[in-house]
């Protein structure tokens, strides 16, 4: 057919339009010869990539398009069973952030005292960090510390993003441990590692127990701790589907954002309250009878008795048994199910851990922090228990005493919430809870990022376990992690506490044995029994043919950690002048780290550095034209730090697997390569490993054995040399004696007949098929999608998901079935793989003297845990109390109304100089610093700002640093809308342009007025967008558990007006600590 | 200069026969006019090419018309024959399984 052309003169258009067949003029009447030879870049491309978005953890998927070996056009890809092909503003400006031109794509060397850059070429770049880490080894080398093996060094550490890919993380941590550098950290520690402890602790795994689509099932979601709309806005059309089945969502939030606006009720809530609201509805539940009472026997330890040596908060005024005032510390063997045997806490154990465990052999580790990320506390599953739930010291009559003084009348004077708002929240939640009806917790870093941040999640925890909503369609506590592979980089650890898998980092001890290890460490029921079998095959993956039965599989091998070495702790390493070497992958502390001017004071005490990242972010730049710099307080010319500045591949230019916010790994696939010397953390990670083991070849060193016996074989392509990722996604998910891939983790073995780099993750490369890059469309499926990607573990996506089913085996209710006993075939049957071991019946029963999964009941959900049951009580697994209990943040302007505790006990401080706290309350002092702070994340902008603040779309939508305040606030302080306002704590002081705004109300706490100012966190004086970082105003207060940063809340003075420059800014910080009687006792009471 | 114009008309000339669920004649019709035949085919009958109706999310197959030339293995033998050669050089790994039976524990 010939097909007609277009004149070349076109008329008109109007003539076009009436004379023409396009009456309406949609087609040709509007066209011009410019539109008419317009190719859409989708069209043009030459190939469609499949990809995922690099931002936040919801994981969307993303079509890339290649034309001429260039990305050409991203969007969002309608196959993802997640995101629907939608992406937002973030996502949507990826184009720009892979593509721009302002990307830094060389090489930069800034020279001990030199005051500019120099470029430098990636091979001598490459060289002289592998010479530099090879020499601060030596230089600080540590075989013991007080007699006890450590074999490491604490010269070096790394801080990795968490966007990160997996097998770069796994990589990152496979050659830092293999060099004995122990303080490996990553976003996750400063995210959500609070989250792990929380969830972990009381379900036996720390990843979020539902997954994104699901929500829709919800007859009532609670946002609380989360602005989801604008922070996760693609995942949150799942709370808009369950609002469009006619769920009732509630958005408790310090201010009314656009979550609020999409919400049916906004709760006001003060900024570090939360567990006192919660606490409120716990009570609530309890003096109701509102508890799911079936499910609450059956599968919860409520009718578990407690030792009779407890006291709860109720007996000691805001303290429990086991405290240690000098150590602020306590000791949870009061904590125990009656008949328990004495437990450590980890915390702490290697002070007293030969004293404590004689050796390793005799007790168990109660309390592993984040190692419950994947496996609760060892418990006796024979405790006593008494199922009419009336005996005093039953879990549940311990929760209605501890919680009786959490009435709605102190709900309103701890969080300023009225009666008459709670009970409306109150009873919704509980009249869309039970057989046929479920409720959902949303949360996100608004309860993570506290002194008390574990236990705000363990709050959650317990009223959702009341209510029956763990396990079942449409119930769950859904974490919202907000980094593309946050929840990867704690799977495969970037910490300093973990190795792959939440196995623990062994501790220092004198003599001990991986049997020691594994003996102190493991469960004796439930799957974590089987821990030695995940950590030889782990050895093997790391130490290959080297590591045999003979040689404890190398367990010698391992560096060992003696207390915390969380990133604040390399901090003061660095302050105090151990901390030598410092690698940075993707993350920028010198914003997104509270006090974020001690990090930079920090780094200027190092010897080297090393930044991988996409633009010359302010961690890479302060001895240049930092913000001490103008303060005096340093010179370049007399800053020593020798920096290397390495440009980063983006997500587009390799190949790799992120896990998203719900456990789903998904893969992104190379679409072009990088060009000049831009490479990814996988290749730097690799060729860096490579070039030290080339030196230390011939080394006969003791030292240098574990990096020379190191498996690091991995093949590589392309120009580049690029590690090949699927290689090392198929060494995590391990092989056997044939190289045949692994399937599950039930086939891990303890003989070295398996090699495994992360047990949770096994199953990945089932097949040896790329399981994460599976993509079968979301509408081809069911609404379980179970065929997109992969989720760990085993593929499930609704964690503890026998709980669907009531004890005998049947559904609660038709509504909500999802796992149910099929008794025809003798198997656990339904629409999501059943969370449970498949052919173990609901009628069994474990012999006396069962260990392993044998000892996991048939009516056990929680498999993960030792006693297979749901914790309202922690009798181990924490470390601040096995109840949640609410204490005012660090610094704060309010009495603890509740107890005659102010501030949680057991919290980590960091006295320095440079991280003085505030008085509080009724302190002297404390209202020199009068209102109450809180930070959060904006739509446009992400973390530190160095994907975003650097993208020209991101940056026009939101331009700059600005600070919400009430108008009542405003008239208190003579703030005026669009004016500066600086804001002052005893560590910083920053300025900000004044929003005046009703969304951020004042409240009434305690018969007095509460101001509070809301600061976004993204900030920092380098890229497009510019402004004060707001970790500046924060203090290095830490959760004893995860040792998360508190961020979220926090006091401070505002006043009208520009922050003062130079030498003045210190002075004015002075100037209050002063005023405000500030020493270094202050804050620091247990 | 010479423009295609993509009207419904033009589609349908291109489809010869002006209907086909198929998609392979839109693929044919929607090459020759130099657009993708997810286009063709909306532009042709009004509807999306997944079938779903005007107002329903977006159907995801739409894509396979729009986007043919997806790439997403999901599979490679040099990483299978990697597999097999850092299993084969470790030999303490066929004998942890020898010397405990099946390796279990």
């Amino acid at each position: 057919m010939r097909l007609p052309k277009v004149p070349t003169k076109l008329p008109w258009p109007v003539w076009r339009q009436a004379a023409g067949s396009d009456r309406l003029g949609r087609g040709a009447a509007a066209q011009t010869h410019r539109s008419g030879s317009l190719q859409p870049r989708t069209a043009a491309a030459d190939r469609v990539v499949k990809s995922v978005c690099p931002y936040c953890a919801v994981g969307c998927g993303q079509n890339v398009y290649v034309k001429d070996e260039k990305v050409v056009h991203i969007e969002g890809d309608p196959d993802s069973p997640v995101s629907r092909g939608r992406l937002c503003p973030k996502g949507a400006a990826t184009l720009q952030l892979t593509t721009s031109p302002s990307r830094q794509r060389h090489v930069l060397y800034r020279r001990p005292y030199g005051t500019e850059w120099e470029r430098l070429d990636l091979d001598t770049a490459m060289e002289m960090v592998a010479e530099r880490v090879i020499k601060t080894r030596r230089e600080t080398w540590e075989w013991d510390e007080n007699g006890k093996r450590t074999a490491r060094t604490m010269g070096i550490a790394s801080l990795g993003g968490a966007t990160l890919d997996n097998e770069e993380n796994y990589l990152i941590k496979k050659l830092f441990t293999g060099l004995g550098i122990i303080q490996i950290e990553n976003q996750a520690r400063v995210c959500h590692s609070s989250t792990v402890i929380g969830l972990g602790t009381s379900f036996g795994r720390g990843g979020a127990t539902t997954f994104m689509q699901d929500l829709q099932h919800a007859d009532c979601i609670i946002i609380e701790g989360s602005n989801f709309a604008e922070a996760h806005p693609v995942g949150f059309q799942w709370v808009t589907e369950a609002k469009a089945h006619g769920a009732t969502v509630i958005h408790v939030d310090p201010r009314f954002t656009r979550t609020s606006a999409l919400a049916d009720l906004h709760v006001p809530i003060r900024a570090g309250s939360d567990i006192a609201f919660l606490g409120g509805l716990i009570n609530y539940v309890l003096t109701n009878d509102a508890y799911f009472r079936e499910y609450v026997v059956a599968y919860t330890n409520a009718a578990t008795l407690i030792s009779e040596d407890f006291q709860d908060t109720e007996d000691l005024d805001g303290l429990f048994s086991g405290f240690d005032p000098d150590k602020k510390h306590y000791d949870n063997s009061t904590w125990q199910y009656e008949g328990a045997q004495v437990e450590a806490a980890t915390g702490e154990r290697d002070q007293d851990y030969e004293q404590r465990t004689g050796g390793g052999a005799t007790v168990k580790h109660a309390a592993r922090g984040e190692a419950h990320g994947s496996g609760g506390a060892n418990v006796p599953t024979a405790a006593p228990r008494d199922e009419t739930l009336q005996h005093p010291r039953c879990v549940l009559q311990i929760l209605k005493r501890h919680y009786a003084r959490y009435t709605p009348e102190m709900v309103e004077r701890v969080c300023g919430i009225s009666p008459r708002l709670f009970e409306r929240v109150a009873r919704t939640l509980v009249e869309n809870s039970g057989p046929e009806r479920t409720s959902n917790f949303v949360y996100a870093v608004g309860w993570t990022q506290h002194s008390d941040g574990s236990q705000f999640i363990r709050a959650a925890s317990v009223l959702q376990l009341l209510l029956g909503n763990i396990g079942r369609p449409g119930g769950g506590i859904q974490a919202l992690r907000g980094h593309a592979s946050i929840q990867g980089s704690s799977d495969i650890p970037t910490l300093f506490n973990l190795l792959p898998g939440y196995i623990p980092m062994p501790h220092a001890h004198e003599h001990e044995t991986l049997d020691d290890f594994v003996q102190a460490d493991a469960a004796d029921t439930g799957f974590w029994a089987n821990m030695r079998a995940y950590t030889v095959s782990l050895l093997k993956a790391y130490w290959g043919a080297s590591a045999t039965a003979d040689n404890d599989f190398r367990f010698g091998y391992l560096p060992r950690i003696t207390g915390s070495h969380s990133t604040y702790d390399t901090v003061l390493e660095q302050l105090n002048g151990r901390g030598k070497g410092y690698f940075l992958f993707g993350e920028n502390p010198a914003v997104g780290s509270a006090n974020a001017r001690m990090q930079r004071l920090g780094m200027a005490k190092l010897d080297w550095l090393v930044v991988r990242d996409f633009h010359l972010i302010e961690s890479a730049t302060w001895w240049k034209d930092g913000p001490e710099l103008e303060t005096g307080e340093l010179a370049t010319t007399d800053i020593g730090t020798e920096v290397f500045f390495f440009p980063a591949a983006s997500h587009t230019e390799k190949s790799g697997s992120f896990t998203n916010t719900n456990r789903m790994l998904q893969w992104h696939h190379e679409a072009v390569a990088p060009v000049d010397d831009c490479r990814s953390d996988l290749w730097f990670a690799y060729h860096l490993g490579r070039l030290i083991r080339a030196k230390l070849a011939a080394s006969t060193e003791a030292m240098d054995a574990p990096i020379r016996d190191l498996t690091w074989d991995y093949p590589t392509e392309g120009g580049h040399a690029e590690p090949v990722a699927e290689a090392v996604l198929a060494e995590i998910n391990g092989w056997d004696g044939d190289g045949n891939p692994l399937s599950a983790y039930t086939e891990l073995k303890d003989d070295g007949s398996t090699v495994c780099g992360c047990w949770i993750y096994c199953g990945v490369y089932t097949g040896g098929v790329n399981q994460a890059a599976r993509r079968k469309p979301g509408d081809q499926q069911d609404w379980i999608a179970s065929e997109w990607a992969w989720s760990w573990p085993a593929n499930r996506r609704l964690l503890y998901n026998r709980a669907s089913a009531r004890p005998d085996g049947t559904p609660w209710s038709e509504r909500k079935k999802l796992v149910w006993w099929d008794p025809a075939e003798k198997k656990w049957t339904g629409f999501d793989v059943p969370d449970f071991e498949p052919t173990k019946p609901p009628d069994y029963r474990p012999p006396v003297g069962a260990r392993g999964t044998e000892a996991i009941s048939g009516v056990d959900p929680f498999i993960m845990q030792a006693d297979g049951k749901g914790w309202l009580f922690a009798p181990a697994g924490i470390l601040d109390g096995p109840l949640p209990t609410h204490y005012e943040p660090q610094d704060s302007p309010v009495d603890n109304p509740v107890y005659g505790k102010q501030r949680n006990p057991g919290r980590l401080t960091r006295p320095h100089p440079e991280n003085r706290y505030h008085p509080s309350g009724k302190e002297p002092g404390a209202a020199v610093y009068p209102y109450v702070v809180t930070t959060y994340r904006l739509t446009e902008h992400f973390t530190a700002g160095g994907m975003s603040r650097t993208v020209p779309y991101l940056a026009e939508l939101q331009p700059e640093l600005f600070c919400e305040v009430s108008p009542q606030l405003a008239a208190e302080r003579g703030l005026a809308h669009g004016d500066w306002a600086t804001i002052i704590t005893a560590r910083n002081a920053i300025e900000a342009r004044v929003l005046v705004t009703a969304r951020i109300p004042s409240l009434t706490v305690d018969g007095r007025v509460v101001h509070q100012i809301g600061i976004p966190f993204h900030f920092g004086p380098n890229g497009l967008a510019r402004g004060d970082a707001a970790n500046e105003l924060a203090s290095i207060s830490l959760d004893p558990n995860s040792h998360i940063q508190e961020v979220k809340a926090y006091s401070a003075d505002i006043q009208p007006g520009r922050r003062p420059r130079g030498p003045q800014l210190r002075r004015l910080v002075g100037e209050y600590q002063n005023r405000a009687g500030i020493t270094a006792d202050t804050g620091m009471e247990a | 200069m010479e423009v295609i114009m993509p009207t419904e008309r033009l589609v349908r000339h291109a489809l010869r026969d002006g209907h086909d669920h198929e998609g392979q004649d839109y693929e044919r019709a929607a090459a020759r006019l130099g657009i993708p035949p997810g286009r063709a085919y909306m532009i042709a009958t009004g509807r999306p090419a997944d079938g779903s109706t005007p107002g329903e999310p977006l159907g995801s197959r739409a894509q396979s018309l729009v986007n043919p030339r997806e790439v997403n293995p999901t599979s490679r033998d040099d990483v299978h024959e990697w597999l097999r050669r850092m299993a084969h050089s470790d030999a303490s790994m066929r004998q942890g399984r020898d010397s405990t039976g099946d390796g279990a524990k």
